[in-house]
């Protein structure tokens, strides 16, 4: 008796997963394509795009998942996904940093089977550069932002100065004021010094614009040089030596260095330019008092491309069922029009050659434009593509040092030298 | 009802825990001793002991193991002498007792990751609350780098801990209190006791269980420590609040180091489990008195 009763449970259950799965199939005649991307720094813009794409394509079906606007948590939900050998989601929004180490796990599909001839010489050639690993390229790029000066055009009025080119000229400035101004609350410098990507970023602004590099010309770790000694002395003076930089530096972020800038209480700052609407909104204490240009070098390296660069990319998932709907998706996101409308609404510039010179465009983005001729010419992106799946353990090591100076736990000369042997053993060299 | 039809019962407890639980435990176990990074990249190599050496030899192990320690025993005797004076406090009859007592439950009650953030704040430099309120009544000239600077951010964290958690200990030990009978304070004052020797000779003793359980619960908890670094301090300055769990996080989903990462977690597993033996053997030695 009690066996007839399982067999029928069983019967029953097996029915009902039968009908389950025909229905699954039955819906599935579309494609369904599963796109991650963070909301934030897009404006909203997203789902116009994706009712756009949709109706251009009737047979597929986008499901937009909405991943943390924090880079370091996209960064783990992805890695989670791809370990798992999970096909979705098909296309992901990479930070430029990412697509080498993906690319190197085996993670990302190269794109070069789906690519037209020269269609990858269209964007900026650094992002491609950054998207390319081992001779394939990975990703498209869908947008660019980089690092700014921002600086106090009323104080710098002021005291009679031009904006600061170099940074012996900004160090100069910011004592002049400070001793000037007399405030207690006011601040000469401030940047995202805190022990994370970006402070790798900002020393690397440092050594690029001292006339360094992260690997030589032969490829050789190029960190305990002495462009590279001088570059981090520098930071570390402008704390402990001349006082521009007050000692919270170290515990900023970019949202803490904008708080602080916004409030009026710091003259120069260096962080990404998303921070441009925010100071120039109606609520901003500093809104007419607020300028931005490219950020320093030292003394005799004008010529160097010394901006790090800042971006998101379009990368598809190695496992996806529906490679050629996916690239589709990523052509379409990246494509001229696209780019424009990103851009007109949220201020972040666009990645394909050219979109730079549309007038409309020009006038749209307002001033956040001239940030074009700054990447173009002296940006730069951080070694990601040379280092690879490496990168993210680089660059802790580069923090690791950086801060060790600046703590002044070690002198620059010795925390770059401790750095360089751990990333050759990281690196196996 | 039948002896099979009982095991059928606990089936669904036994999978749950054993595929939740035992079986991760047992897989990361054995990838401690791997040279596993999945992906392309990735290698898959048999290294016997190999990541364990390794561990012995890696300095920023050896640091994150000092500020686990160092965190866990700190906050856990602060906590504890904290927690026992709130509970003995809460023992008496008041008016308003139920509202303090769950104005007191409040910081525990707030998700941990959501604390850090906030206090975060609070301790901003430059324009956090804590240093301006000490600007204002004077008590320092210059604002303290509260999580820039060794040791002050290892210090802030840690009352971040205290703050969060000694609530949660007045409460087990106020548990702890409330089943100690009345009569034995009544005869106490019979033969007169001081409320000193009360606490000293009657409450403590009696509430020794209670306390080593509330040690037991909270130390496991200070020693995995994840939340509260990670969006504190993220382990800074200069590696002074890195803890083992946000150690191994970073090797393992930064780096995708899952052999080593996987060590790490092991050796956390361990010491933990040591602690516990010896914990248990001194509350049996305790209750069995």
């Amino acid at each position: 008796m009690m066996r007839m009763q399982h067999q029928r449970v069983l019967a029953t259950l097996v029915t009902a997963l039968c009908l389950f799965l025909g229905a699954a199939i039955a819906q599935n005649a579309n494609v369904r394509l599963v796109l991650a991307i963070s909301p934030r720094e897009l404006a909203g813009t997203l789902p116009g795009l994706i009712d756009q794409f949709e109706q251009e394509h009737p047979n597929i079906e986008i499901e937009w998942l909405q991943v943390p606007g924090v880079p370091g948590e996209q960064y783990s939900l992805y890695v989670n996904q791809f370990i798992a050998n999970n096909p979705t989601p098909d296309v992901i929004a990479a930070d430029v940093i990412w697509p080498a180490a993906f690319a190197a796990n085996g993670w990302i599909s190269p794109l070069d089977p789906y690519l037209t001839e020269g269609e990858a010489d269209e964007f900026v050639p650094a992002l491609i550069e950054a998207a390319t690993y081992q001779d394939q390229v990975y990703a498209m790029p869908f947008y660019q932002n980089g690092v700014h000066l921002f600086y106090r055009t009323d104080l710098l009025e002021k005291y009679g100065f031009e904006p600061p080119e170099t940074w012996e000229e900004l160090i100069e400035q910011a004592r002049t004021i400070l001793a000037g101004e007399r405030n207690p609350t006011l601040r000469g410098y401030v940047s995202m010094w805190d022990s994370i990507e970006g402070l790798t970023m900002n020393y690397l602004q440092f050594l690029w614009g001292a006339g360094g590099s992260f690997f030589d010309e032969n490829g050789e770790l190029a960190i305990d040089s002495p462009e590279s000694i001088k570059a981090l002395q520098t930071m570390v003076d402008m704390i402990h030596e001349h006082g521009v930089a007050p000692e919270s530096i170290l515990t900023y972020r970019p949202d803490d260095a904008r708080t602080l800038f916004q409030q009026g209480r710091s003259i120069f700052m260096v962080v990404q330019g998303f921070v441009w609407p925010i100071l120039t909104a109606d609520d901003s204490l500093v809104k007419d008092d607020v300028a931005f240009m490219r950020v320093p070098y030292f003394e005799g390296f004008e010529d160097s491309r010394n901006v790090a660069l800042g971006g998101w990319l379009f990368a598809m998932n190695s496992n996806s069922r529906h490679k050629e709907e996916a690239m589709e998706l990523i052509r379409f996101l990246t494509s001229v029009e696209s780019q424009a409308l990103v851009a007109a609404e949220s201020g972040n510039l666009p990645t394909r050659a050219g979109v730079d010179e549309d007038p409309a465009l020009i006038a749209a983005l307002g001033e956040a434009a001239r940030g074009f001729e700054i990447f173009n010419r002296y940006g730069n992106v951080r070694p990601s593509a040379e280092t690879g799946a490496h990168y993210p353990e680089v660059s802790q090591v580069i923090q690791d040092a950086v801060s060790r100076a600046l703590h002044q736990r070690q002198t620059p000369e010795e925390a770059l030298a401790q750095a360089a042997a751990e990333i050759k053993r990281i690196l196996g060299q | 009802m039948s002896r099979s039809s009982g095991w059928w019962l606990v089936l669904p407890a036994c999978i749950i825990v054993g595929g939740t639980m035992l079986l991760p435990t047992l897989y990361t176990a054995g990838l401690s001793f791997f040279r596993y990074s999945p992906g392309g990249a990735g290698t898959n190599e048999w290294i016997g002991l190999g990541n364990y050496l390794r561990l012995l030899k890696d300095g920023m192990f050896g640091t994150t193991l000092y500020n686990t320690v160092l965190f866990t025993v700190v906050t856990i005797y602060i906590e504890l002498t904290i927690g026992l004076g709130l509970a003995l406090l809460l023992n008496r009859m008041f008016r308003g007792r139920g509202l303090v007592r769950l104005a007191i439950l409040f910081p525990w009650a707030l998700p941990t990751a959501l604390t850090a953030l906030m206090w975060r704040w609070l301790y901003n430099t430059d324009f956090g609350i804590i240093n301006a309120f000490l600007l204002q009544v004077g008590l320092v000239d210059q604002p303290i780098n509260w999580l820039g600077s060794v040791p002050m951010a290892m210090i802030a964290m840690m009352s971040v801990a205290i703050w969060k958690t000694s609530s949660f200990m007045a409460l087990i030990l106020l548990a702890g209190l409330q089943s100690i009978p009345g009569e034995i304070y009544e005869a106490a004052k019979i033969d007169g006791a001081a409320p000193w020797g009360a606490l000293r000779y009657i409450t403590l003793p009696l509430l020794l269980p209670t306390l080593l359980v509330s040690v037991i619960l909270r130390s496991m908890d200070a020693f995995r420590t994840f939340e509260l670094p990670l969006n504190l301090t993220g382990g800074g300055p200069v590696n002074s609040t890195e803890v083992i769990s946000t150690y191994a996080y970073q090797r393992l989903f930064e780096y995708v180091d899952f052999g080593y990462g996987s060590t790490l977690i092991m050796s956390q597993f361990l010491i933990l489990l040591a602690l516990q033996l010896v914990y248990v053997r001194f509350y049996l030695g305790v209750t069995r008195k």
